[in-house]
């Protein structure tokens, strides 16, 4: 008999990348939550998506889990945010581009730093600086908290602003179809993430949002972030119109970051079983979960 | 208690800062959480997607927050995405000036001015009137829906500290102006204004959308209790109180000022005052804006209209003539009597409202219509009366409603009792006529119209219907094909109708069957 899946969330970040929950407490907060389904989607970051798959390997539980992963893209037509579920466990295209992003991550903090020394005299300890690089993916957040600390700037913000932002650091940025592509011949599934947002700061609806989706089909794009935390019915219609438009997959997410924002785990606008989208159960059945 | 808290919203709201001002919220509102929320938005310029997320996830613990002074951009935004369906959202209002600007109307809680060709501003006087804006914007809009044609306004804005709805009246004049600069063009406005005041009595409103009238002037006749001799005052109440419940619109303010003509088409403005109820009530309104209010200082309509009292005197007396269907002096200031009832009543209220008791001149004014109105109580025993036009569906239900109608118009004339059973003998007749054949097909509407002579000896009734072209007086029946049972019209009905009337014509005219008799009484 098929699981019943009351509460999902297919969108959650732990402090492998940008939330402030390990990945242990993120297991403990699901399962407290009595979320029946759920995935780990750090940013450009598989370790912390494995870890719980080992938990649960060691501990059978009826609890199901997707791997997964969100990977931040862009190209001369905008900015994306592709997730990735149910890739391969080892090897596989999609494991070496992240580990080839990590290390240019890793040159660009060195290069930050160098700059805030030679621009403003700001230095760090050496302890805090292996902190920082111990961090799976260390960015201009966690210098600035931690020019903060030192009392280099007042708020985030304004470590932002005033020191940050001055200079700015050739992205070297993911083209989204090498991002479908990787997903895709690692065996996974590449969903557009919070789409109306694009990147997260954007508003993107009408023909502008379905040109978008029609340009990253053609690189294999399988589905559509429709249900998400921050939607409004209206903006949620509009996806889910999209989505059956094209027949593509429909998941739901809370893009949960810890006590970073303040989005509640398992909060991700999905309606009850009956009055879901045929593109989401579609999606449970690509993956193997129904 | 109706106070609220109240945050500001400054600058760009966007990822770089969206977290923060969600916590400086979280933060600031910390053991106010039971108070309304008020985001003020004067001071925001953008806001991203983090931005609406903030808004999003703020509405979860302040279900009933609203955010106000949103510029055009950010309303644009929310809009788009839905934030406006989700929580009250309030556009801040632009700021115009009147300065130098004609004044071409005032009302009772504004002034309107014209901004330029093509645009007025109806300014408010209360400065919390977005209220009475939102009001009058839903009733215009409801009587658009209902076939009145009216201006709707297309933005509210700020006027100093004032609010004030803009309109688009493309080159519009109003009737008040061309009474007083084209005299001779009186007939013409004579007939549209009474076209228009027709529809709008013609008009049903549905049950609830707008106040009722009747209540409003019983309001009025309470407030006189102590102010009115103890019989006077109990005669009032009974004449008010006996107007039957009545579901059709009246506007409640309908002089001169308030008809438009734009570009040849007749429109209704400033519809605040739009009501449910009897006709009575409109006339007595429209006998003070004509006569009432300058009737102890003509100077008033000059002010107030443009033009001089004895133009406004004879403009309302035609008015009368052609709503009454008659130009019967007895039949005109009889209702004319009923009008100043209940307009003499407002007076008074309004007099002692404004002060009126503790000034040399109000007390004068007072007085005069006091006196006015106890002698009118004195001699009318009835605020009803009929209007000469009279619409009903073609239903042999609403016969008794026609004959009803006939009786309401004959009151106070010589008819005798058989006089009237003979016109209700006609139209009965045609009555019935008209639903069985005229509309035998698809159903519709009859419009009554009844007329006195000017010595109001003589009655005409005619009967105007859009059903299928058939002239009753013609002896043969057009439609062989039918049996004698369908056949609608017996020999013997038309023949006693023939019979009773002492003209009897039939037309068909702009697709209508127009049938009309006429009886000397």
């Amino acid at each position: 008999m098929a699981p019943e899946l009351k509460n999902i969330d297919l969108h959650m970040h732990s402090n492998v990348s940008d939330g402030t929950d390990s990945p242990k407490e993120l297991l403990a907060l699901v399962k407290e939550k009595k979320i029946s389904l759920f995935s780990l989607t750090d940013h450009d970051a598989l370790n912390g998506a494995m870890e719980i798959q080992n938990h649960l390997d060691q501990f059978p539980e009826p609890l199901l889990f997707l791997r997964g992963v969100e990977l931040s893209c862009q190209d001369a037509r905008g900015k994306y945010h592709i997730l990735g579920y149910q890739y391969d466990r080892k090897g596989g295209p999609l494991h070496q581009m992240v580990q080839k992003a990590h290390d240019i991550r890793l040159e660009k903090v060195t290069a930050r730093l160098d700059f805030l020394k030679r621009e403003f005299g700001f230095s760090f300890r050496e302890e805090d600086v292996r902190a920082l690089f111990q961090n799976h993916n260390p960015g201009k957040p966690h210098i600035a908290k931690m020019m903060v600390t030192y009392g280099y700037a007042e708020s985030v913000s304004d470590a932002m602003k005033r020191f940050l932002n001055k200079k700015k650091f050739p992205n070297v940025a993911l083209p989204p179809e090498k991002a479908i592509g990787s997903i895709i011949d690692s065996g996974g599934t590449a969903i557009l993430a919070h789409p109306a947002y694009g990147d997260g700061d954007q508003l993107i609806l009408g023909e502008d949002m379905d040109q978008r989706i029609r340009y990253l089909m053609d690189f294999g794009l399988q589905g559509m972030e429709c249900y998400y935390s921050s939607f409004t019915p209206r903006i949620i219609e509009e996806m889910l119109d999209l989505a059956g438009k094209y027949q593509l997959f429909v998941t739901a997410g809370s893009d949960y970051h810890g006590s970073n924002k303040l989005v509640c785990l398992g909060d991700t606008n999905l309606p009850a079983p009956q009055d879901r989208a045929p593109g989401f159960h579609a999606f449970l059945k690509a993956v193997q979960v129904i | 208690m109706n106070s609220s808290f109240v945050i500001p919203l400054e600058g760009r709201i966007d990822s770089n800062n969206a977290s923060e001002v969600e916590k400086n919220i979280d933060q600031l509102r910390k053991g106010k959480e039971s108070l309304p929320l008020i985001l003020d938005a004067s001071g925001l310029e953008y806001i991203s997607s983090a931005g609406l997320r903030v808004l999003l996830h703020l509405k979860k613990t302040a279900p009933d927050m609203t955010i106000t002074e949103v510029s055009s951009e950010v309303y644009d935004i929310l809009d788009m995405t839905g934030f406006t369906e989700m929580m009250k959202v309030e556009k801040a209002f632009r700021q115009i000036s009147i300065d130098g600007c004609e004044e071409i109307g005032r009302g009772a809680n504004g002034s309107v001015y014209r901004i330029d060709q093509d645009n007025i501003v109806k300014v408010y006087r209360d400065s919390d009137a977005l209220e009475e804006i939102r009001h009058e914007r839903e009733v215009a809009r409801l009587a658009l829906i209902l076939g009145i044609p009216t201006a709707i306004s297309y933005d509210v804005v700020r006027v100093g500290d004032s609010y004030g709805s803009v309109f688009e009246l493309l080159n519009a004049t109003s009737f008040s102006k061309i009474l007083a600069r084209e005299p001779d063009r009186m007939d013409w406005v004579v007939k549209e204004y009474i076209e228009l005041l027709r529809t709008i009595h013609g008009t049903i409103v549905p049950e609830g959308k707008l106040p009722d009238m009747k209540e409003t002037v019983r309001s009025w006749v309470l407030f006189l209790k102590d102010y009115l001799p103890e019989d006077s005052w109990q005669k009032l109440l009974s004449l008010v109180e006996a107007v039957p419940e009545d579901h059709h619109m009246i506007h409640g303010d309908y002089h001169t000022k308030n008809v438009m003509v734009q570009n040849e088409e007749v429109l209704l403005i400033d519809m605040d005052t739009l009501a449910a109820g009897h006709p009575i009530f409109e006339l007595a309104s429209m006998y003070n804006a004509f006569i009432g209010f300058s009737e102890l200082d003509p100077g008033v309509i000059v002010e107030f209209q443009g033009f001089d009292f004895a133009t406004s005197r004879l403009f309302w007396d035609r008015v009368l003539a052609e709503y009454l269907g008659t130009a019967w002096e007895k039949r005109i200031r009889d209702v004319e009597d009923k009008a100043r009832i209940i307009g003499y009543t407002r007076m008074i209220r309004r007099l002692i409202r404004r002060n009126g008791l503790h000034t040399e001149q109000g007390q004068k004014e007072i007085a005069y219509y006091k006196k006015e109105l106890v002698k009118l109580l004195e001699t009318t025993d009835t605020l009803l009366f009929a209007g000469a036009e009279f619409k009903t569906e073609a239903k042999k239900e609403h016969l008794p409603l026609v004959l009803a109608f006939i009786d309401q118009y004959l009151e106070g004339t010589d008819a005798s009792s058989k006089t009237r059973n003979q016109m209700h003998l006609i139209a009965e007749e045609i009555f019935v006529n008209i639903t069985e054949y005229a509309y035998r097909e698809k159903p519709g509407d009859v419009i009554l119209k009844m007329e006195l002579s000017e010595d109001g000896m003589k009655a005409r009734l005619t009967f105007m219907d859009q059903g299928i072209a058939y002239n009753p007086l013609e002896k043969e029946d057009p439609d062989l094909t039918l049996g004698a049972e369908e056949r609608p019209i017996g020999g013997l009905g038309i023949y006693l109708t023939r019979k009773q009337a002492d003209e009897l014509s039939y037309e068909y005219k702009n697709g209508s069957n127009v049938l009309s008799v006429i009886k000397h009484l």
